[in-house]
């Protein structure tokens, strides 16, 4: 028992609900959240590992059948939960502040959105009960509607209505499958439930089962926007503020993770799991290069990418190997950083010029060399250039599909990959290096210093991780061993 | 009582279809919302059907009542709780739904889909 | 007896809800279908179900409904 495991969740939570009651107090505020930020990354590294049991309940074991059953909402906190939501509280703690010191009165709602969808995502990644999970889910769609309508860019709230019907057809689904699988077993424990598939209790061969496996899985596309859902999601990245991108993002990420680590451990008895979700990653990475080369907006490009290294992701987990699935665990947590240090990256060219269109852009080197260099950095990360972070997932992805027998997969993500680094640097050479067109204009606006000292933390992390993967591999691959 | 008991799912998964059908081709947005709420109605009731016990008892232990027979005879409260929680975040999502539906109303003088949601898709049209 | 009247009033409801040109009976209409999915749940054996469904699915949600129409325009079309 550890007391600091749901604090993880409580204090975003309340801290955002305080913030969006109190708005009107400005400089307390901001203090607060400043302070609420911080902490959000000290609490997972300062908390011990362990499980909690809402309410104190213990599991009970069952005299007729021997069978363990918890009664309790459960949040496990391993390795895994740990790296993710100090990852997490460091991006909020980074968006916040960057928020904090672009506008001088700040938003209490719009503080308490990124809040909301901080603590909505570490629930997500602790908890251990498929039907919480999905509250949660609902929640976050509701928090990214919020931050994306919040927006000052133009058709941001179209995007987020769109969104919202999407995700509103596609969260019922998602309960029926729940509801399937509530009534094949009788709980919504993910333990139990794995505990009664795998022991044959369940008839796993039962129209019903597989039913389950496809409602829940609809609802884990739209969650992390893979086909058919890439559009609508790389759409919301582009209506939404950079900062507020770069948060909706990592949202994306953790809750696809968390997710199908979710489905994996019960549905992985089933052969057809692991078709579903590699073909769905292949589509993914297929259609998010092409879609990026063809955009012109480098928002949208930006999402685009994401959306195809998302696939890598689920390449890693649906190969199925406890060496694939770290490599894929590994890949999420490096997707994370670097397309945040892009989103920030970016916007930051949108503050200075006040021009998404790639075409109308030009020759900014001269006039941004930190930002120009560090995003250079962060692209050539994404590409999976060494010896970046990305490098070393990717050939670990690339290792693991080929130690599966899929020599195919493999040099598909290889050719990915290199379709990402020449989108990135067409990009990079239209925006940065080109001559600059006559009628752009430039002078006079500086990139705030709160953004280059984001993208300057992340870059840390970058290559720190590029030079000693080590110290996260190990600590996934064990989690991965209590999975399997 | 068992048939009753089959007809209400298969009400549960007509009262799902219609609320698909007119959330996907209803034009009219507000006409879509309402078939949301449908789709979430319908789960919930296939959900809340789950639970129940046939000939038995309502899930809550009065006093005098002999615990064996109640964890015979009482329907399953899990469900129950589940269902709580959800109309409750369908009725959160409705509402911010319609106050987005509101705002863009003021922006297109129309609640027709096509004019209200073709926008973004236009403004791409137009970047490349 | 009761269950299938219930049952063709929801469903019969959603549909007029979703035929209808004016869309405050079609809000009014989906109190109707939400009420009757409120009986049944009390027939299921489910009364606190029942209770959350009655006040927030037959009285919140079409005045929702309503207070949005009323901001926006009654007729579809």
């Amino acid at each position: 028992m550890n007391e600091l495991i749901p604090l993880m969740v409580i204090v975003p939570l309340m801290a955002g609900l305080l913030i969006s009651a109190f708005s009107k107090f400005n400089k307390a505020t901001k203090i607060f959240a400043f302070v609420v930020a911080i902490c959000l990354p000290i609490i997972p590294l300062a908390s011990n590992y362990g499980l909690h049991y809402f309410g104190g309940y213990e599991p009970i074991m069952d005299n007729v059948t021997n069978v363990m059953f918890h009664p309790a909402i459960t949040y496990s906190f391993t390795f895994l939960q740990q790296i993710f939501i100090g990852m997490i509280g460091i991006l909020t703690f980074l968006v916040v502040f960057i928020y904090l010191t672009k506008y001088k009165e700040v938003s209490g709602p719009y503080l308490f959105l990124l809040f909301l969808g901080t603590a909505a995502v570490t629930a997500m990644l602790l908890t251990d009960d498929i039907f919480h999970m999905f509250v949660f889910f609902e929640i976050l769609a509701l928090a990214q509607v919020g931050i994306v309508a919040a927006s000052s860019i133009d058709y941001s709230y179209e995007m987020a209505l769109k969104y919202m019907i999407l995700g509103s057809i596609g969260s019922p689904i998602m309960l029926l499958g729940i509801g399937f699988l509530l009534a094949l077993t009788g709980s919504v424990n993910v333990t139990d439930i794995a505990y009664a598939v795998h022991n044959g209790l369940v008839n796993i061969t039962s129209p019903v089962f597989l039913l389950s496996l496809g409602l829940i899985f609809f609802g884990w596309l739209y969650a992390s926007g893979l086909p058919p859902f890439h559009t609508i999601k790389s759409g919301i990245y582009s209506k939404a503020e950079p900062h507020g991108a770069a948060l909706l993002q990592s949202f994306t990420v953790i809750s696809m993770i968390s997710i199908v680590l979710i489905m994996f451990r019960i549905y992985s008895v089933l052969p057809i799991f692991e078709v579903l979700v590699v073909f769905f990653s292949i589509l993914a990475m297929i259609l998010g290069v092409s879609l990026a080369l063809t955009q012109t907006d480098f928002r949208r490009m930006i999402g685009f990418l994401a959306v195809g290294e998302l696939g890598f992701i689920g390449l890693g987990i649906g190969l199925g190997t406890p060496y694939a699935i770290t490599a894929g665990l590994f890949q999420a947590l490096n997707e994370i950083i670097i397309t945040a240090l892009l989103f920030i990256g970016f916007g930051a060219i949108v503050n200075a010029t006040n021009e998404v269109d790639t075409r109308k852009l030009g020759g900014l080197l001269a006039y941004h060399p930190k930002v120009s260099i560090m995003l250079l950095i962060g692209g050539l990360a994404m590409a999976g250039v060494p010896p970046l972070s990305g490098f070393q997932s990717k050939l670990m992805l690339v290792q693991a599909s080929l130690s599966c027998g899929y020599p195919e997969i493999s040099i598909l993500a290889i050719m990915v990959s290199i379709a990402t680094f020449v989108v990135f640097v067409k990009t990079f050479y239209t925006m940065f290096l080109r001559p600059k067109p006559n009628d752009l204009e430039v002078e006079g606006k500086d990139v705030p210093r709160a953004m280059v000292f984001a993208m300057g933390i992340l870059l840390i992390i970058i290559v720190l991780l590029g030079i000693f993967p080590d110290i996260v591999i190990k600590g996934i691959s064990t989690f991965v061993g209590g999975i399997l | 009582m068992a048939y009753v008991h089959i007809t209400i799912l298969f009400t549960a998964a007509l009262l799902i279809i219609i609320g698909l059908y007119s959330a996907i081709f209803i034009d009219n947005i507000i006409k879509k919302i309402i078939g949301i709420s449908f789709i979430e109605e319908g789960v919930n009731l296939f959900i809340v059907a789950l639970g129940y016990a046939p000939d038995g008892v309502v899930p809550i232990i009065m006093p005098g009542m002999d615990p064996a027979w109640f964890a015979a005879n009482a329907a399953y409260p899990l469900p129950f709780g589940l269902v709580l929680t959800s109309i409750v975040i369908g009725a959160s999502t409705l509402a911010v739904m319609l106050a987005l539906v509101m705002v863009l109303y003021r922006r297109y003088g129309t609640l027709s889909t096509k004019v209200m949601l073709a926008d973004t898709s236009k403004q791409e049209e137009y970047n490349e | 007896m009761l269950e299938f009247i219930l049952m063709i009033i929801m469903v019969g409801s959603a549909i007029l809800a979703l035929i209808q040109k004016d869309l405050l009976k079609a809000a009014i209409l989906t109190g109707f279908s939400a009420g009757a999915i409120a009986f049944l749940f009390q027939l299921l054996l489910a009364p606190d179900v029942a209770l959350t469904q009655a006040i927030v699915g037959a009285v919140i949600v079409p005045v929702f409904i309503a207070l949005a129409v009323k901001k926006t325009q009654r007729s579809d079309g």
